[in-house]
C-alpha cells in the first residue's frame, strides 16, 4: 500500500491548485452574490484542462485517472463550490458517459467541443414527479422515422441554460433511453432559473422539450439502457461530490483555524479555548476519514473494480461531513459567521446541497443497504 | 345609543372532519370559538362607535352552555362594555323559537336597545332566522344582510343585498340589523383588553328564573328525529373546446342562471 | 400541577396567531428579499399592545408577563424570525433592561413609549473586540458636569438604525473592571454625536437590521444612568438571562412550523408510488421532531413560570436558548431534507427558515457561552469557579 501521489499526480494537483487558488478562490464571494455562472473564469479554466480532465491524452485531454480527477475536484471544492459543481456535472455526468457509451461518431462530433470550451455539458434526469424515484420519469421519446421526438419537462438541470450539450433521459418504446441533445435544437427552451439557498453561481434551470427532434445518431447507448447509463454516471459523480465535500470541508476548517487564531476573547485567541480546539479536531478527523474514503473508492474505480456501493458510502459520509464541518466552523466564527463577508457563511449554505443533489442521503442509505442485502440474497425495496 | 349584540359560540370547524363517504362527522379536536358572524356583528357595533366616538354602550349577550363565557370575554376584549351569559339546563334543547324568546327576554330585562346587531346566520345551524324573529318579538324594525351601516338623523341608513345588487334602505330605531360577515372583518382584540377580559371584567349570568321565563316559552316547537347528510351537490356542467368559445358559453350559461348581469 | 394555559393566555395566543398569519407571514419572504425592516407590521403590532407584552399596564404594557411574551415569540417564530428578532430585541433586551433596573421616572419617560410601541429600543453591548467577552468593552463614559460623554462603537446592534432609545454599556472606571467599572446608560438616538456606521449583510433574518452604532462625544444626562452606577454589567447580564427564555420560545415556534410543513409535504409528495410519509426514513425524522418539540415546549413555559413567579431561572433560561436553538436547527434541517430540492429553493419558506434559524445559536450569547453559564451554575455551590 502506498498512499503517496505519483509525479504526474503531484504535477496535476499543483497545476489545479494554482489555478483554483489564484483565479477561482478570490472570486467566490462575487460569484455567490452575482448569482451567475462565472463564464469568463470557466473559459480560462479550459486552458488548464478542467474541461478535458477525463478526455484521453490521445485526444489532447488530460487523461486523468479517477483519483487524480478527484484531486482536481477537491481543489475546486476548496476554491468555490459553485464553480466546482458546474465542472463536476460537465465532466462526470456528460463527458464520462460519452466516453463510455458513445459511438465513434458521437465522440468525434462532441468530445472536442466539450473538452475545449465550446460546449458545456448538462445532465437532465429529474422531473417534477421523478426526483428520488428517477425511474418514474415521464418524458417521452417517440420514434419518428430516422430518429426520435422528445416531449416533456426537466427540472433542476444544473448548467441547463449554459450547456451546449445536454444528456437527456426519456422514455422510448423499449424503456428509458439516453439522448445527446444539442442546446440549439428547435423545440428546446430554457425555463425557470431556480433561486437556491447556496451554489448560487451554478444555475439550475427548467428545460422544456416540445417536439424536439433528435436523430437516432444522438441516442447514447441502446434504447432501454438509459437508466443503466445514468446510474453508472452517477456512481462516478457521487464520488466526485464527495471530493467536492472534502475540498469544502478543508476550506471551512482553514477559515475557522485562521479566524480562531486572530480573534481574541477573554484576552486570548479563541483557539486557546478547549471547545474550539475540539471543534477543530473533530473537523480534521472527519476530513481525514473522508479523504481515505475518497482515495479508496477512487482506487477501486481505477483498478477496474466495482465501486458503486463505495461511491454511495463516500457520498453519504462526505455530504454529512461537509455540512457538519461547515456548521461547526461557522460556529467558531460567532456572529461573524453569519455575515456574507466571511467565506464560511457561503460554504455553510453551499454544502447543504450535497445532502440532496445526486441522490439524497436517504437514497444513498437505501442503495448501500440494498447492496448489502443483495449479497445475502434478499431483495429490498426503497 | 345602546347596542345589544347577540353572539354565539360554536364548535371550531377546523377541528372537525366531515367524511361523506362514511356518513360521519369526526371531531378531532374539541374546541369552541366565537362564531365568525357574531364577530362581524360585534365589529359592526364597534364601528358605529368608532365613527362618531359617541357614548354608545355595547352589550354582548349569549345563550349557551357555561363555556360560552369564553365567547363573551372575547367580545369584551374586542371592545364590548358588558357581557351577559344566558344559561340554564332548561335552555338545553332550545330551538329557534326558544332562542328568540330567551334573547328577547334578556333584551327586555336590559331595558331594551336602540339597536340590535346580529350575525346574518350562524356557521353551524345557519337558519338565518334569529334576527328577524327577534325583531318580531321585540316589535323593532328589521334589516337583514347588511353590508354598510351608518347613523343618520332619526335612524339608520343601511346597504343590504338586493337580488344581484344592493339596496340602500332607511330604518327607524329601535331596529334589529343582521350583518353579512364578509362586510365586517373583525378587528384583533387589543392584548391588554384580553388580559382585562379575564382578570378584571365580569360576565353576568342569567338563568330562566332571572329572565322570568316560564315553561311555556321554553317549549321547543321542533323536535329532533335524526340527522342525515344532504344529497351531494350535482356536478356542474363541463365546457370543452376552443378557449374563446368556451368562455362565451360559460358567460351565457351564467347569464341564464342570473348569476351575472 | 396544572399544565393548561390560563384562559386569557389561550385567547391571547389565538389573537396573536391570527395576527401573525394575516399580517406577518405574507411579508416574511418579501422583507427577506427586499432586505428591509417591516415597519408597517411593527405599527400594527404596536396598536394591539404587542410591543409591550410582558410589562405591567402602569408602564404602558399589556401585562402579559413572561408567559405572554413567550407566546408572542413562539407564534412569531412560526411565521417569521426577522419580525421576531425586531420585536424581540425591542422588548426582550432593549426595553427589558429599563424595566428591570430603571427608576420610576425612567420607566415613565422611556418604558411607557417603548411598551406602547411609539418608540423602538435597541440593546448595545457587543463591540468588535467584545462579543462573548462582554466585559472587554472599550466604549467609555466620562463624567462632565451633569452629563456623561460617551465615546466608542458598538457592532451587531439589532434595531440600531431604527431605534429611538438604546441601552448602552460603557466603561466608567477602567481600573474597577466588569463589576464596578461598567455602567449602563439610556441613550436617545437623536443625541448629537450618535451615528450609524455600517449595516450588516447577513445570511438570514434579513428583515431585521444589524447596525454598527458609533458614539462620538455623545452627551447623556446623569439621569439616564441605568441602575446603580458601576453596576451596568449586572444589569445587562440580568437582562440577557430573561431574554434567553423568550428567544427559546421563538425557536420553539420555528421548530413547530418546520414540523407542520414536513407533515404536510410528506403526505402530499409521492415517490415510488406512495407518499414519502410512508417511508421510515421520513416519518422517523418527523417523530424525532415531535419529541424534541414537546420537550422544548415544557422547558420554555416552565421557565416562563419561574420568571413570572420570581424564582431563580438563570440555568433554565440558558437551557431554553441552548436547547431551543439546537432543536430548531435539527427540525428545520430535517424539514429541508424532507422537502428535497424544493427545500433548497428560495421560493420555499423552508429555505428561509433554515437561514434564519442559524442565528439563534449565536446571538444573545453563543451556545458555547450558554454551556459555560450552565456549568458555572452547577459548580458554584461547590465553591468551584468555572473560568470563561
Ligand atoms: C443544487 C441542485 C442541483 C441539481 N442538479 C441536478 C441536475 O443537474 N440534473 C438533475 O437531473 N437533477 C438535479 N438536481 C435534482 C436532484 O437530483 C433531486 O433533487 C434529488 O434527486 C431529490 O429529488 P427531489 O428533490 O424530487 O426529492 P424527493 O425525491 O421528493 O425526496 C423528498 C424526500 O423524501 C425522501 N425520500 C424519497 N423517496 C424515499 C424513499 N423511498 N425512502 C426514504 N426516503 C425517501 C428523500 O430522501 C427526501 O428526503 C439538483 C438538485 C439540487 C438541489
Ligand atoms: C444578527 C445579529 C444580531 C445581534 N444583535 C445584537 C444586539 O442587538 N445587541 C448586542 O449587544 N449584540 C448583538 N449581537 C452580537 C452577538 O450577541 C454576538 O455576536 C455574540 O455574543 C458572539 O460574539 P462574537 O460574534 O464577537 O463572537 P466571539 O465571542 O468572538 O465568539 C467566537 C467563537 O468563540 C467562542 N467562544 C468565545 N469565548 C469562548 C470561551 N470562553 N469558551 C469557549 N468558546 C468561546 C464562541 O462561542 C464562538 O464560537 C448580534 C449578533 C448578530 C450576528
Amino acid at each position: 500500500m502506498d498512499f503517496r501521489l505519483s509525479e504526474d499526480q503531484l504535477m496535476f494537483k499543483k497545476m489545479f491548485a494554482d489555478f483554483c487558488t489564484k483565479e477561482i478562490r478570490p472570486r467566490g464571494e462575487h460569484i455567490d452574490q452575482a448569482e451567475e455562472p462565472p463564464v469568463e473564469l470557466l473559459q480560462k479554466a479550459v486552458d488548464q484542462g478542467f474541461w478535458a480532465a477525463l478526455v484521453p491524452e490521445e485526444l489532447e485531454g488530460c487523461g486523468l485517472d479517477t483519483y487524480t480527477y478527484m484531486l482536481m475536484l477537491e481543489e475546486l471544492g476548496r476554491a468555490d463550490l459553485s464553480t466546482a459543481l458546474i465542472l463536476s456535472v460537465h465532466n462526470s455526468l456528460v463527458v464520462k458517459p460519452l466516453l463510455e457509451h458513445g459511438t465513434e461518431e458521437q465522440r468525434e462530433k462532441y468530445l472536442e467541443a466539450l473538452a475545449f470550451g465550446e460546449m458545456l455539458g448538462a445532465f437532465a434526469l429529474t422531473e417534477a414527479g421523478a426526483g428520488s424515484d428517477a425511474a418514474a420519469l415521464s418524458m417521452e421519446a417517440q420514434r419518428n422515422g430516422e430518429g426520435y421526438v422528445l416531449n416533456g419537462t426537466k427540472i433542476w438541470v444544473t448548467n441547463g441554460a449554459q450547456a451546449g450539450l445536454i444528456l437527456v433521459f426519456a422514455r422510448a418504446p423499449e424503456g428509458i433511453t439516453a439522448f445527446l441533445v444539442e442546446a440549439e435544437t428547435p423545440g428546446l427552451t430554457v425555463g425557470y432559473r431556480e433561486k437556491t439557498l447556496g451554489l448560487r453561481g451554478a444555475a439550475c434551470n427548467t428545460l422544456y422539450f416540445e417536439q424536439v427532434a433528435v436523430p437516432v445518431g444522438n441516442r447514447l447507448g441502446e434504447e432501454g439502457q438509459g437508466l443503466k447509463i445514468a446510474l453508472q454516471a452517477l456512481d462516478l459523480s457521487r464520488l466526485g461530490m464527495a471530493a467536492l465535500a472534502l475540498g469544502a470541508a478543508e476550506r471551512s476548517l482553514e477559515e475557522a483555524v485562521k479566524f480562531s487564531m486572530e480573534h481574541i476573547q477573554f484576552s486570548v485567541p479563541i483557539a486557546q479555548k478547549q471547545i474550539i480546539q475540539n471543534y477543530i479536531a473533530d473537523a480534521k478527523a472527519q476530513i481525514e476519514a473522508l479523504r481515505c474514503l475518497v482515495t479508496h473508492t477512487a482506487w477501486l474505480a481505477d483498478t477496474g473494480q466495482e465501486f458503486s456501493q463505495e461511491a454511495s458510502i463516500t457520498k453519504l459520509f462526505g455530504a454529512r461531513a461537509a455540512t457538519q464541518v461547515a456548521d461547526r466552523m461557522l460556529q467558531v466564527h460567532g456572529g461573524y459567521g453569519y455575515m456574507k463577508e466571511y467565506a464560511i457563511e457561503r460554504y455553510y449554505r453551499d454544502c447543504r446541497a450535497l445532502e440532496i443533489a445526486e441522490g439524497t442521503n436517504q437514497i444513498q442509505q437505501f442503495l448501500i443497504a440494498k447492496d448489502i442485502y443483495q449479497a445475502e440474497g434478499l431483495d429490498i425495496r426503497p | 345609543m345602546k347596542i345589544i349584540v347577540p353572539i354565539k359560540q360554536i364548535l371550531d370547524p377546523s377541528g372537525v372532519t366531515v367524511r361523506r363517504d362514511k356518513e360521519r362527522i369526526f371531531i378531532n379536536k374539541e374546541a369552541y370559538i366565537l362564531e365568525a358572524g357574531s364577530k362581524a356583528a360585534i365589529e359592526a357595533a364597534l364601528q358605529v362607535r368608532d365613527v362618531d366616538g359617541g357614548e354608545h354602550e355595547i352589550v354582548a349577550v349569549s345563550l349557551g352552555e357555561p363555556r360560552a363565557d369564553d365567547a363573551l370575554r372575547e367580545a369584551l376584549a374586542m371592545g364590548c362594555d358588558e357581557a351577559y351569559l344566558l344559561t340554564d339546563e332548561a335552555f338545553q334543547d332550545a330551538d329557534i323559537s326558544v332562542t328568540t324568546a330567551v334573547l328577547a327576554a334578556a333584551i327586555e330585562k336590559l331595558g331594551g336597545a336602540d339597536l340590535v346587531i346580529a350575525g346574518q346566520a350562524s356557521a353551524d345551524t345557519g337558519s338565518g332566522q334569529v334576527g328577524a324573529r327577534l325583531a318580531e318579538a321585540l316589535g323593532y324594525a328589521c334589516v337583514t344582510a347588511v353590508y354598510e351601516l351608518a347613523q343618520e338623523a332619526g335612524g339608520l341608513q343601511a346597504t343590504r343585498r338586493w337580488g344581484t345588487g344592493y339596496a340602500r334602505v332607511q330604518v327607524s330605531l329601535p331596529a334589529v340589523v343582521t350583518v353579512a360577515p364578509e362586510a365586517f372583518p373583525p378587528r384583533y382584540a387589543h392584548g391588554a383588553r384580553i388580559m382585562d377580559a379575564y382578570r378584571k371584567w365580569e360576565v353576568t349570568i342569567w338563568d330562566a328564573s332571572d329572565l322570568e321565563l316560564g315553561t311555556g316559552a321554553l317549549q321547543p316547537l321542533l323536535s329532533f328525529r335524526r340527522e342525515s347528510f344532504p344529497a351531494p351537490l350535482e356536478v356542474g356542467e363541463k365546457f370543452q373546446g376552443d378557449p374563446a368559445e368556451v368562455a362565451r358559453d360559460v358567460v351565457t350559461a351564467l347569464r341564464i342562471q342570473n348569476l351575472i348581469a | 400541577m396544572d399544565f393548561s394555559f390560563p384562559k386569557e393566555y389561550q385567547l391571547f395566543r389565538r389573537m396573536v396567531r391570527e395576527f401573525v398569519e394575516n399580517e406577518v407571514k405574507p411579508l416574511a419572504m418579501v422583507i427577506d428579499r427586499e432586505h428591509r425592516v417591516p415597519h408597517e407590521t411593527i405599527k400594527k403590532a404596536a396598536a394591539l399592545g404587542l410591543m409591550g407584552v410582558p410589562f405591567p399596564a402602569k408602564y404602558g404594557g399589556m401585562g402579559g408577563g413572561e408567559m405572554g411574551y413567550c407566546i408572542l415569540m413562539e407564534e412569531l417564530g412560526k411565521v417569521d424570525s426577522s419580525t421576531g428578532t425586531v420585536i424581540g430585541a425591542h422588548i426582550g433586551i432593549g426595553a427589558m433592561a429599563i424595566y428591570l433596573d430603571g427608576t420610576e421616572e425612567q420607566k415613565q419617560k422611556f418604558l411607557v413609549p417603548l411598551a406602547q410601541g411609539t418608540a423602538i429600543a435597541a440593546f448595545g453591548l457587543t463591540e468588535a473586540q467584545a462579543g462573548s467577552d462582554a466585559a472587554a468593552i472599550k466604549t467609555t463614559a466620562v463624567r462632565d458636569g451633569d452629563d456623561f460623554v460617551l465615546n466608542g462603537a458598538k457592532v451587531f446592534i439589532t434595531n440600531g438604525d431604527i431605534a429611538d432609545i438604546i441601552t448602552v454599556m460603557a466603561v466608567t472606571d477602567p481600573a474597577l473592571g466588569a463589576y464596578g467599572g461598567i455602567t449602563a446608560f439610556i441613550v436617545e438616538t437623536d443625541s448629537p454625536g450618535f451615528s450609524i456606521g455600517s449595516l450588516e449583510n447577513k445570511m438570514g433574518i434579513r428583515g431585521s437590521s444589524t447596525a454598527e452604532c458609533v458614539f462620538q462625544d455623545v452627551r447623556v444626562p446623569k439621569e439616564n444612568v441605568l441602575g446603580q452606577f458601576g453596576a451596568g454589567f449586572l444589569t445587562f447580564m440580568k437582562t440577557l438571562d430573561i431574554g434567553r427564555a423568550s428567544l427559546g420560545a421563538a425557536t420553539l415556534g420555528g421548530a413547530e412550523a418546520a414540523m407542520e410543513a414536513s407533515i404536510q409535504w410528506a403526505r402530499a409528495r409521492e415517490q415510488f408510488g406512495v407518499p414519502i410519509a410512508t417511508k421510515q426514513s421520513v416519518h422517523f425524522m418527523i417523530a424525532d421532531m415531535a419529541v424534541e418539540i414537546e420537550a422544548l415546549r415544557s422547558l420554555i413555559y416552565r421557565t416562563a413560570w419561574l420568571i413570572d413567579t420570581g424564582q431563580p431561572h438563570i440555568l433554565e433560561a440558558s437551557a431554553c436558548k441552548l436547547f431551543g436553538s439546537e432543536v430548531a436547527h435539527r427540525c428545520i434541517d430535517r424539514a429541508m431534507q424532507i422537502h428535497g430540492a424544493l427545500g433548497y429553493s428560495r421560493d420555499h419558506f423552508i429555505e428561509l427558515g433554515w437561514r434564519d434559524q442559524r442565528i439563534s445559536e449565536i446571538y444573545e450569547g453563543t451556545n458555547e457561552i450558554q454551556r459555560i453559564v450552565i456549568a458555572a451554575n452547577l459548580f458554584r455551590p461547590y465553591g468551584l469557579r468555572i473560568p470563561t
